[in-house]
C-alpha cells in the first residue's frame, strides 16, 4: 500500500523537509498516532490466524499460523454466498442511483426557476432525517405494497437514502458543465434524452466517481436495512452475516473465529481500496469540497 | 388578458430557455418516485401513527390521542437520550474534527511516506460499524480485553478497567470509537481543503515573519472556513445519528447510559413492539433534529461571513 501512494506523492517532485529536531518531533508524533490507531486491527488480524482454542493473550503477536479458524468463519458465514449477496446488492443500488441521481441532477441543476431551486432543498433536506428514525413507517409502506422480502429489498431503501447526497452532488457538477456545449447538442437536433445521455452524462464522470465511491462504502457495509427486511440466511449480506457473531463478542474463547470473520467482512472493500486507493481519496473530497 | 398572457410569457422566458425548458422536469420523476413513496410519505406516517396504538402485528389499532406522548415525557425516556445524543455529538464532532485538522495538517507538510500515513489514518473508515463494534468490544473488554491486558502488562491491574460497564464513561467510550472509524474522512475532507491554499499567500506570510503557528491559526484556517464548516456539519449530521455502537456494543446500557434517540427508536419499536410509541418518539426525535440543524446553519452562516 504505501509504495501504490507513494508513488503519486513522487509525482509532485517535492521537496521534503530538512531533518531539525522539530521535524524529528512531527514524525514521531504521526507515527505514534498511527500505531495507536492501527493496534487493534494488528491484533485482529494476528489473533485470527490462531487456532480457534488458541486463548494465549492476543497481545502475543504473530505466534501462530492457522487457516482453521478461517475455515471455521468461512463455513459459519457461508462466505462465497454472502459475498455474492453483497456485491449484488451493492451493485444494483450504485448502477440504479448513478442512473435516476443524475437524470434528476440535471433539470435542478440547470434550470434557474424556483421549482428547480424547490426540487433541489426538497432532495437535501432528506440529508438530516436518520434512517433509524423513520423505520417504522417504511416498514409498513413496504407491508402494504406487498414487497416481498427478498435479497434486493433493501436495494430500495439504499437507492432512497442515498439520493440526497447523490443528486446534491451532481447538481453541482452540473452547473460546471458549460450550457453552450448542451445549446449546440440542441441546435444539432438531439433530443432531450439524447442530450443527457450522450452530452451531460459522459462529463459528469469525476463525480460519478465519487458518488460510486462514498455511497457504495456505507452500503456495503450497511446492515441496519438488511437486518430488518431478510429473514432467510441464503439472502444474508457480509455486514448481516455478522450479527450472528453478536453473542460471542463476550466469549474470549471465540475471539479467533470472531476476528477471521471480521478480516472476512473487511476484506472485499480493504482490497478494492488498495487497488482504487486515490479514487477513493480523491472521490471522497471531491464529495465535500465540490458539492 | 392579452397582457396578461404576455407577462406571463415573458416571465417563463425570463427563467427558462428553449434548451433548458421544463420539459427536463420529465428526468426527475424516477428519483421522485423513490423519495416521495419511500422517504417522504413514511415520515408523514410517523406523525399519523404516534396517535394510535399500533403494534406492528395487529391492524385493528385505536386512536389514543396525545397518550404516546405523554407517556415518553413522563417517564423521562426523551430527556435520556436527548441527552445522550448530545453528549455523543459534541464528543465526537470535536474530536474527530481536531484530530483530523491536526493530522491534516501534520500531513500537509512535506514529509515523507505521506501516502501510508494518510492511508493507515484512513484505514478505520473502510470497516462496517459492525466489525469495528467487535473489535472494539474486544478493545474495552475488562481482564482480557487489549487495554485491560497492556494495564495488566505495564504492572496495573486490567481486572477494574471496564468503560462499557460503567454508566458515567460508557457513552464517551462509545462515541470514541466514532471517533476512530470516522477522523479519517474528516482529514482526507481537512486534506483536501488545505491544498487549495495559495503557496503564494503562505510565503507572503513567511516574508512578513510568521512562524508556522501563525501561519496555520491567521493564514490557513480562515482560508479553508469553507471546509470546516462543511465538516462539522458532516459531522453533527453523523453524531445526532449515533444507533451502531449502542446497538453492537452496550445495548444501550449499562442502564440506559448509552441510549441515544436512534437506538430508544429502534427498542421501542423493536424490542418492546410498541409502533406507535416509537413513532411518537421519532416525531419528538424529528423535531429536535431540524432545530439542531436551523440552530446549527445560522450559527455557520453568521461565523463564516465574520471571517
Amino acid at each position: 500500500m504505501a509504495f501504490l501512494s507513494k508513488k503519486s506523492d513522487d509525482r509532485e517532485k517535492e521537496t521534503y523537509m530538512k531533518m531539525s529536531p522539530r521535524v524529528v518531533l512531527l514524525y514521531l508524533l504521526i507515527t505514534v498516532f498511527c500505531i495507536v490507531v492501527i493496534t487493534p486491527l494488528v491484533i485482529v488480524f494476528s489473533s485470527s490466524l490462531r487456532e480457534p482454542a488458541n486463548q494465549a493473550s492476543p497481545l502475543l503477536l504473530f505466534r501462530q499460523f492457522s487457516s482453521s479458524s478461517y475455515v471455521r468463519a468461512f463455513t459459519q458465514m457461508n462466505y462465497p454466498a454472502t459475498l455474492l449477496n453483497s456485491f449484488m446488492t451493492t451493485g444494483l443500488a450504485v448502477i440504479v442511483i448513478v442512473f435516476i441521481a443524475t437524470m434528476a441532477a440535471w433539470p435542478i441543476g440547470r434550470i434557474k426557476t424556483k421549482y428547480a431551486k424547490f426540487f433541489y432543498y426538497f432532495f437535501i433536506s432528506g440529508l438530516i432525517i436518520p434512517s433509524q428514525m423513520v423505520i417504522v413507517p417504511i416498514a409498513q409502506t413496504f407491508h402494504r405494497l406487498n414487497i416481498p422480502n427478498t435479497r434486493f429489498t433493501p436495494v430500495i431503501m439504499f437507492i432512497t437514502c442515498s439520493l440526497p447526497f447523490s443528486v446534491f452532488l451532481f447538481s453541482g457538477f452540473v452547473k460546471s458543465v458549460p450550457a453552450e456545449i448542451e445549446e449546440s447538442a440542441y441546435i444539432d437536433g438531439a433530443s432531450l434524452w439524447e442530450r443527457f445521455s450522450l452530452v451531460v452524462l459522459p462529463l459528469l464522470k469525476p463525480a460519478t466517481v465519487s458518488v460510486v465511491i462514498t455511497q457504495g462504502m456505507w452500503i456495503w457495509n450497511d446492515y441496519f436495512y438488511p437486518m430488518v427486511f431478510i429473514s432467510k440466511q441464503s439472502q444474508y449480506s457480509l455486514p448481516v452475516a455478522m450479527l450472528q457473531f453478536l453473542g460471542d463478542k463476550e466469549n474470549p474463547a471465540q475471539w479467533n473465529v470472531l476476528f477471521a470473520a471480521c478480516v472476512l467482512c473487511a476484506l472485499p472493500l480493504i482490497v478494492i481500496f488498495m487497488f482504487l486507493q486515490k479514487q477513493f481519496i480523491n472521490g471522497i473530497a471531491a464529495g465535500a469540497v465540490k458539492g | 388578458m392579452a397582457s396578461a398572457a404576455g407577462q406571463k410569457k415573458k416571465r417563463a422566458g425570463s427563467n427558462t430557455s428553449l434548451t433548458f425548458n421544463n420539459r427536463m422536469f420529465i428526468f426527475l420523476i424516477p428519483a421522485l418516485a423513490f423519495f416521495l413513496i419511500f422517504w417522504i410519505y413514511p415520515v408523514l406516517q410517523l406523525f399519523y401513527y404516534s396517535f394510535t396504538n399500533f403494534n406492528g402485528i395487529n391492524y385493528n389499532y385505536e386512536f389514543v390521542g396525545f397518550k404516546n406522548y405523554a407517556k415518553i415525557l413522563s417517564n423521562g425516556t426523551v430527556f435520556n437520550s436527548i441527552g445522550n445524543t448530545m453528549i455523543y455529538a459534541v464528543v465526537t464532532v470535536a474530536l474527530s474534527n481536531i484530530i483530523g485538522l491536526s493530522m491534516a495538517i501534520a500531513l500537509n507538510t512535506k514529509i515523507r511516506v505521506k501516502g501510508f500515513f494518510r492511508t493507515a489514518a484512513f484505514f478505520p473508515t473502510l470497516f462496517s460499524a459492525i466489525v469495528v463494534g467487535f473489535i472494539w468490544s474486544y478493545v474495552y473488554m475488562p481482564t482480557n480485553g487489549m487495554i485491560a491486558s497492556l494495564v495488566t502488562l505495564l504492572g496495573g491491574d486490567g481486572s477494574v478497567f471496564n468503560p462499557l460497564g460503567n454508566f458515567r464513561i460508557a457513552l464517551f467510550a462509545i462515541a470514541f470509537v466514532e471517533v476512530w472509524k470516522g477522523f479519517g474522512t474528516t482529514m482526507i475532507i481537512y486534506l483536501a481543503g488545505l491544498q487549495t491554499v495559495d503557496e503564494a499567500v503562505l510565503e507572503a506570510g513567511r516574508i512578513d515573519g510568521c512562524n508556522e503557528w501563525q501561519l496555520t491559526k491567521l493564514v490557513k484556517l480562515p482560508m479553508i472556513a469553507s471546509t470546516i464548516t462543511i465538516n462539522v456539519i458532516l459531522s453533527v449530521i453523523n453524531g445526532l445519528k449515533a444507533f451502531d455502537y449502542s446497538f453492537i456494543m452496550t445495548n444501550g446500557g449499562p442502564g440506559k447510559s448509552t441510549k441515544t434517540l436512534m437506538y430508544q427508536i429502534y427498542e421501542i419499536a423493536f424490542t418492546d413492539q410498541k409502533m406507535g410509541r416509537a413513532s411518537a418518539f421519532s416525531v419528538v426525535a424529528f423535531a429536535f433534529i431540524i432545530l439542531i440543524t436551523i440552530l446549527m446553519l445560522i450559527f455557520m452562516n453568521k461565523r463564516e461571513v465574520e471571517v
